[in-house]
C-alpha cells in the first residue's frame, strides 16, 4: 500500500542508481588494477638484464645471465633471488608488453616466492606449482575463462602440451592473463619462440647454459631492511643489470596509469553527478506531485512533523526498492556485457563497497530532497496545497 | 462554539492589484445549529470556509473554537485543533487515490492519535451506515461520485467532530446521493455538532436554522 502509485519513481530511481552502479564498477576495476599492480611492484625488487631483450616483460630488459643472478643473491640485504622468465604468449600479437598482455611466467620453484606481498599467489581449483614439476601450468582466471580451461585441461606452448594443474583467483590485475610454468619449460619455450636465441645457442659462439637464462629476478629484502636502498645497493655492486627502485616503479606505474585514474575519477564524478541528480530529482518531483495529497493530510490535521516523518519513511522505501532495482539492473547488464564481450576480462567490479557505498548515497540524497522538497511543501496552507495540486 | 469575528482576507494579482474577498466577516454558529452561507461563484464562500477550518490564514480578524482563540495558535497547534474540531467535505471529495476507501476514512484518525481497534469498528460502522461497507477494499477511482463522497462524508466525522464544513457538498452528487448527504448534514447538527455548509445553491439543504449570503465580501442575511 505504501509504494501504490510509486512505480514511475522506483523506475525513475533504479534507472539513476543503475548508472551509478555501472559507472562506479568500471571505476572500481580500474581501480583494483592500479591497486593490485602497486601492491605486486612494491613487494619485490624487479631485476633484469640490461638490454631490451624480447623476453621483456615488465622488466623491460635482457638476458639475466646465472652468474649475475649469483652476484645478486651477495649482495647485503638480500634475502632471496627467484630466477623469472617472462614471455608473451603470441608474439605475434603486438610488439609491445602492456599490462593487459597474456605472458608466460617461468617461475624457479626451487626458491620460495620472494614477494613480501605475494608469498603465494592465490589458486582458485587444483594447486600451484611445485619444485619438479614439468610440463604443467598454472593459468590465470581470464586467461582461463578465455579458452575454457580447468584443472587437468590441456594447453599447447610451442608445440608442447601442458597439463592445467591450477588455476588461479581472480585478481583482476596482470596475473589474471599469465601461464605460470616452471622455468625449465619456459626457457624451452624462450629459445623455441626466438631464432636469434637458437642461432647464438647452436652456433657456440657464446657460452650460454640453461642457468643463464632468464629474462629478469624477483628480489627479495631482509625484515627491516629498506627496499629502496637495497635496490640503490644492487645498482651500485651489481653490474649490466637494470634494477627497479620499487618506490620508483610504483610512482611510475602510477603515472603511466594517469590516464585511467582521470577516467576513474571522470567516471566517478558523472556517476555521482547523473545518478544523484536522477535520483534526487525523482524524489523531488515525486513529493510535489503529491501536492494535493499533502494539502489533505494538512486538512485533516497532520502536523509539519507528521508529515515530514511521513514522507521521509516514504521517500526511504521508495528509494530502497528503486536502489536495489537498480542495483539488480545494474547487476544484469553488467554481466550480461562482460559475459558477451570480453568473457573472463571483466569490464566491471561491483564490490560491496561500491554497492552499499551507491544505496546508502541514494538513501541519503533521497532523504535530503524529499526534506527539501517537503519543506517547501509546508510553506504553503492546506488551501493552497490543495488547490496547486488540483 | 464557532465563531469569527471581523475576518478579513485580501488576495493579490501577479500585476498587484488586491481583491478583498472578506471584508470584515461577523459569523457565529452554536454547536447543534445548521447554517447556510449564498453566495454566487467567486464570491469567497471557499475562502470563509477555509480561513474558518484553519486552511487558510486571514489577514485580520480571529476565530474560535469555542472558548479557544485558533487563529492565534501556531502551525503545530492549529494543525491538532483542526483535526480534533472540524470536520471536512469538499465538493470534489479530496480522497486520496492510493488508499482504500477504508483506509481514506480512518487517515482522519491517524493525525489525531485516535486509532486502535475501536476507530476501526467506528469507521466500518459508518461505511456500513452510509451504504459503502462493501467498497472498503476499494481505490477512489473504483467508486462513484456518490460513493466517493459517502466515504469522505465518513472520514469527516469519524472523529465526531464539534465542527463540520461543507463546501458545495452535493454539487457533483445525483439526487439520490444528495439527499443522503443533505440528510447526513442534519443530522450531525442534530447531534450537536456547529454545521456550516457553502453553496451558490439555496437548495443544497433543507431546513438550515441560519442562511445567510455572501456578497461583496460581507455576510447579509
Amino acid at each position: 500500500m505504501l509504494l501504490r502509485g510509486y512505480a514511475f519513481t522506483v523506475a525513475g530511481i533504479a534507472i539513476g542508481v543503475a548508472g551509478l552502479v555501472a559507472l562506479g564498477a568500471m571505476s572500481e576495476r580500474i581501480v583494483r588494477f592500479i591497486e593490485g599492480g602497486d601492491r605486486f611492484v612494491l613487494g619485490q625488487i624487479s631485476v633484469a638484464g640490461r638490454g631490451m631483450g624480447m623476453g621483456a616483460g615488465f622488466t623491460a630488459g635482457g638476458l639475466l645471465p646465472d652468474a649475475t643472478i649469483r652476484a645478486l643473491a651477495a649482495v647485503p640485504g638480500v634475502e632471496g633471488v627467484q630466477r623469472q622468465v617472462m614471455l608473451p604468449f603470441n608474439p605475434s600479437a603486438s610488439q609491445f608488453i602492456t599490462l593487459t598482455h597474456e605472458l608466460v611466467l617461468g617461475l624457479d620453484l626451487s626458491v620460495p616466492m620472494p614477494n613480501r606481498h605475494y608469498r603465494t599467489l592465490p589458486v582458485r581449483a587444483g594447486r600451484f606449482l611445485r619444485d619438479g614439476d614439468r610440463k604443467t601450468a598454472v593459468v590465470g582466471a581470464a586467461f582461463a575463462a578465455a579458452r575454457g580451461l580447468g584443472v587437468g585441461s590441456r594447453l599447447t606452448l610451442e608445440g608442447q602440451t601442458y597439463e592445467v594443474v591450477g588455476v588461479m583467483e581472480r585478481t583482476l590485475t596482470a596475473p589474471d592473463r599469465f601461464v605460470i610454468v616452471p622455468i625449465a619449460d619456459a626457457r624451452e619455450q624462450w629459445v623455441a619462440k626466438d631464432p636469434l636465441l637458437r642461432t647464438l645457442l647452436a652456433s657456440g659462439a657464446v657460452a650460454l647454459t640453461a642457468a643463464d637464462l632468464n629474462t629478469g629476478a624477483a628480489v627479495g629484502w631482509r625484515e627491516g631492511e629498506d627496499p629502496d636502498a637495497l635496490a640503490r645497493r644492487i645498482r651500485e655492486r651489481v653490474g649490466g643489470v637494470n634494477v627497479q627502485i620499487p618506490s620508483e616503479l610504483s610512482a611510475l606505474l602510477r603515472s603511466s596509469t594517469a590516464f585511467f585514474s582521470s577516467l576513474l575519477a571522470g567516471l566517478a564524478a558523472l556517476g555521482v553527478v547523473i545518478g544523484g541528480l536522477s535520483v534526487a530529482n525523482t524524489v523531488a518531483a515525486a513529493v510535489f506531485e503529491r501536492l494535493r495529497d499533502f494539502g489533505i493530510k494538512r486538512a485533516l490535521g497532520a502536523t509539519d512533523v507528521q508529515l515530514g516523518r511521513e514522507v521521509l519513511a516514504e521517500a526511504l522505501a521508495v528509494t530502497l526498492s528503486g536502489g536495489l532495482a537498480g542495483i539488480a539492473l545494474a547487476l544484469v547488464l553488467g554481466l550480461a556485457i562482460d559475459g558477451w564481450s570480453a568473457p573472463g576480462q571483466p569490464l566491471f567490479l561491483f564490490s560491496p563497497r561500491l554497492l552499499g557505498g551507491a544505496l546508502a548515497f541514494s538513501v541519503l540524497l533521497a532523504a535530503a530532497a524529499a526534506l527539501h522538497a517537503t519543506l517547501r511543501v509546508a510553506r504553503l496552507s492546506p488551501a493552497e496545497a490543495i488547490r496547486r495540486g488540483a | 462554539m464557532l465563531r469569527a469575528e471581523r475576518l478579513v482576507k485580501t488576495y493579490r494579482a501577479p500585476s498587484g492589484s488586491a481583491l478583498r474577498v472578506l471584508d470584515g466577516i461577523d459569523l457565529k454558529i452554536a454547536g447543534g445549529e445548521l447554517a447556510l452561507v449564498l453566495g454566487p461563484s467567486g464570491a469567497g464562500k471557499s475562502t470563509l470556509l477555509h480561513v474558518l477550518g484553519l486552511l487558510e490564514e486571514a489577514d485580520a480578524g480571529d476565530v474560535w473554537f469555542g472558548e479557544e482563540r485558533v487563529s492565534a495558535l501556531g502551525r503545530s497547534a492549529r494543525s491538532r485543533a483542526r483535526g480534533c474540531s472540524v470536520g471536512f467535505v469538499f465538493q470534489s471529495f479530496l480522497l486520496l487515490p492510493a488508499l482504500t476507501a477504508l483506509d481514506n476514512v480512518l487517515l482522519a484518525t491517524r493525525y489525531v492519535g485516535t486509532g486502535g481497534a475501536a476507530t476501526r469498528r467506528r469507521a466500518l460502522a459508518l461505511l456500513e451506515e452510509f451504504g459503502v461497507l462493501a467498497r472498503r477494499d476499494h481505490y477512489p477511482p473504483q467508486l462513484s461520485g456518490g460513493e466517493q463522497q459517502r466515504v469522505a462524508f465518513c472520514r469527516a466525522v469519524v472523529n465526531d467532530p464539534p465542527i463540520l464544513l461543507a463546501d458545495e457538498p452535493t454539487g457533483n452528487l445525483d439526487d439520490d446521493n444528495a439527499r443522503v448527504i443533505r440528510e447526513a448534514l442534519r443530522g450531525r447538527a442534530r447531534a450537536g455538532a456547529a454545521v456550516l455548509v457553502v453553496s451558490h445553491r439555496p437548495d443544497v439543504v433543507g431546513g438550515a436554522d441560519t442562511v445567510v449570503r455572501l456578497q461583496g465580501g460581507m455576510l447579509a442575511c
